[in-house]
């Protein structure tokens, strides 16, 4: 199927609609970060950020363009499991909750998940985490800008580079401007135009095709996706689950967040974040389950939420699709941006070259390392070279053997080095292996299996004593450095 | 064992029925915190 031909807004329209959310978010960043001077407000939105923004920019960060890509997908290739596996995705905002709340009070005054690393185990552990984390942030990067592309192209017809080109800069231009304010200012706006769209789209497929006539054509042409005990599908449900607590323990993403709610907010906003999560995957999976109700003949399979959309809902709900998925992806692209900029300020410029920079020269270098990852990711997306839910599945043994090093170690006194180190080092070892040798959707089990296997082995053999205290570290642009 | 239809039936029109009230919870956080001086 030609999808510029089957695309069915034309492009115009499309370059329309770009254009005037660009034009609204690059404003919005200005106008929220043209007081944003200091490091802190630059880069934590002044540590002060209330519940409701809060929540919003936690749920919609974790709404990506894989929820409204790879959902589709998954729930077309695995069924039910497929649906609920994602939704389970959930657990990883409960679980982290608690953590948000211990993070806070016991650095008031941290930056990063990699200045925990290396206060809780060491230089080397710290080293092996910013690869993983990196790694990971750029994976997901990547996964966002072409998932960009493909959406754009899908919906209006506009080619996969223009449109990659487009979501890229804008992210980029506004995040620049305005730092995390503006992340967290446009991340409450675009979690309501992910919800309401959501809704609109899923009630106007029940009415447009009927919720019988759905129920029943899968049951004829695919019943093994409604098949309760589909083998896969339910090792993918176990292994999405790790998937996100792993993503979400290690990436600085979520740890930059809690570092910038108010003291008693943490809690409170990822337990509600992960409640409004929860069922979007299941909505936006069962938009993809019309497909053997209309028939679909879907080419590639990352493009069967866009022409489901496309086949059902026409011109109006196409606007909505486009407007919906824009909004997706900007609030997960400038959350990575502004947290992997302050990753790499903080523990690449400041702790490895620059051990003396002040606030000035940190906010300067974040402000340049945001523009440096965009026009990296753009490199890296050029060349469309794997489907979405491999590129993302790739990355899951490595973060998922960094759940129980983090969560132990925030937690348990007797956490020690060397089983942090080796649950992070053979734990995506063996889940890099499982990968290829049995499957992407056991990557993150075996990965979180041998991790949490070397760090309770390592507890029970040499238990650590640490002193929580040493946590709360001295920042030199604290005294020295002006605004 | 395939899903009957009404416990499917449920199963998404709960996700829907909740989705839908997320943006209402959301905007009455927000007016809260701002009556509270606590947006941010």
């Amino acid at each position: 199927m030609d999808v510029v031909n089957s695309a069915i807004l034309d492009p115009m329209t499309g370059w329309v609609i770009l254009a005037a959310f660009s034009a609204l978010w690059i404003a919005l960043g200005w106008y929220w970060g043209r007081h944003s001077q200091a490091l802190d407000d630059y880069v934590l939105a002044g540590r002060r950020v209330g519940l409701a923004l809060g929540t919003a920019t936690a749920m919609a960060t974790w709404v990506t363009s894989n929820t409204t890509m790879a959902a589709p997908q998954i729930a077309l290739q695995m069924g039910i499991w497929g649906m609920l596996g994602y939704s389970l995705g959930a657990v990883g905002l409960f679980l982290f909750a608690p953590l948000a709340a211990r993070i806070r009070r016991l650095m008031p005054t941290g930056y990063t998940s990699g200045d925990f690393i290396r206060l809780r185990y060491g230089h080397f552990a710290w080293r092996v985490f910013l690869v993983i984390s990196l790694f990971y942030s750029l994976g997901w990067l990547v996964s966002m800008g072409m998932a960009g592309g493909i959406l754009i192209h899908a919906l209006t017809g506009i080619p996969y580079h223009y449109g990659m080109t487009v979501i890229l800069g804008i992210c980029v231009g506004y995040t620049l401007l305005g730092g995390f304010r503006a992340v967290i200012g446009t991340d409450f706006i675009q979690a309501l135009l992910i919800l309401s769209g959501v809704v609109v789209i899923a009630f106007l497929a029940i009415q447009h095709i009927g919720f019988d006539d759905i129920h029943r054509s899968i049951a004829t042409e695919r019943p093994e996706l409604l098949n309760l005990l589909m083998p896969a599908s339910i090792m993918f449900l176990f292994n999405n689950l790790l998937f996100g607590v792993g993503e979400i323990f290690h990436s600085n993403v979520w740890w930059s967040r809690a570092f910038s709610f108010r003291e008693g907010v943490g809690f409170k906003a990822y337990t509600l974040a992960g409640l409004l999560w929860a069922p979007i995957p299941i909505v936006a999976g069962f938009i993809a389950l019309a497909v053997p109700a209309l028939s679909l003949n879907v080419p590639a399979a990352d493009m069967v939420g866009p022409m489901v959309a496309a086949e059902i809902l026409g011109t109006a709900g196409a606007v909505l699709v486009l407007i919906m998925v824009f909004s997706a992806l900007s609030s997960s692209i400038d959350s990575l941006l502004a947290a992997t900029s302050i990753l790499v300020v903080e523990d690449i410029y400041r702790r490895h070259l620059r051990p003396n920079a002040t606030s000035a020269q940190m906010r300067t270098a974040s402000a340049r390392i945001i523009v440096g990852l965009g026009i990296l990711t753009w490199l890296l997306c050029a060349p469309r070279i794997t489907t979405l839910a491999e590129l993302l599945y790739f990355t899951g043994a490595f973060v998922a053997s960094t759940i129980w090093p983090i969560a132990a170690g925030l937690f348990w006194r007797r956490a020690n080095t060397l089983g942090a180190i080796a649950g992070m080092l053979l734990g995506s070892a063996a889940g890099l292996y499982s990968y290829f040798a049995i499957g992407f959707y056991v990557a993150a089990l075996v990965g979180a299996a041998v991790s949490m296997s070397c760090v309770l082995i390592a507890c029970w053999l040499q238990p650590a004593a640490y002193d929580w205290a040493d946590l709360q570290e001295h920042h030199p642009q604290e005294s020295g450095g002006t605004p | 064992m395939i899903i009957p239809e009404t416990l499917f039936g449920i199963v998404i029109a709960a996700a829907l029925c909740l989705t839908a009230l997320a943006p209402i919870l959301l905007l009455v956080l927000l007016v809260q915190d701002w009556k509270k001086g606590d947006l941010w």
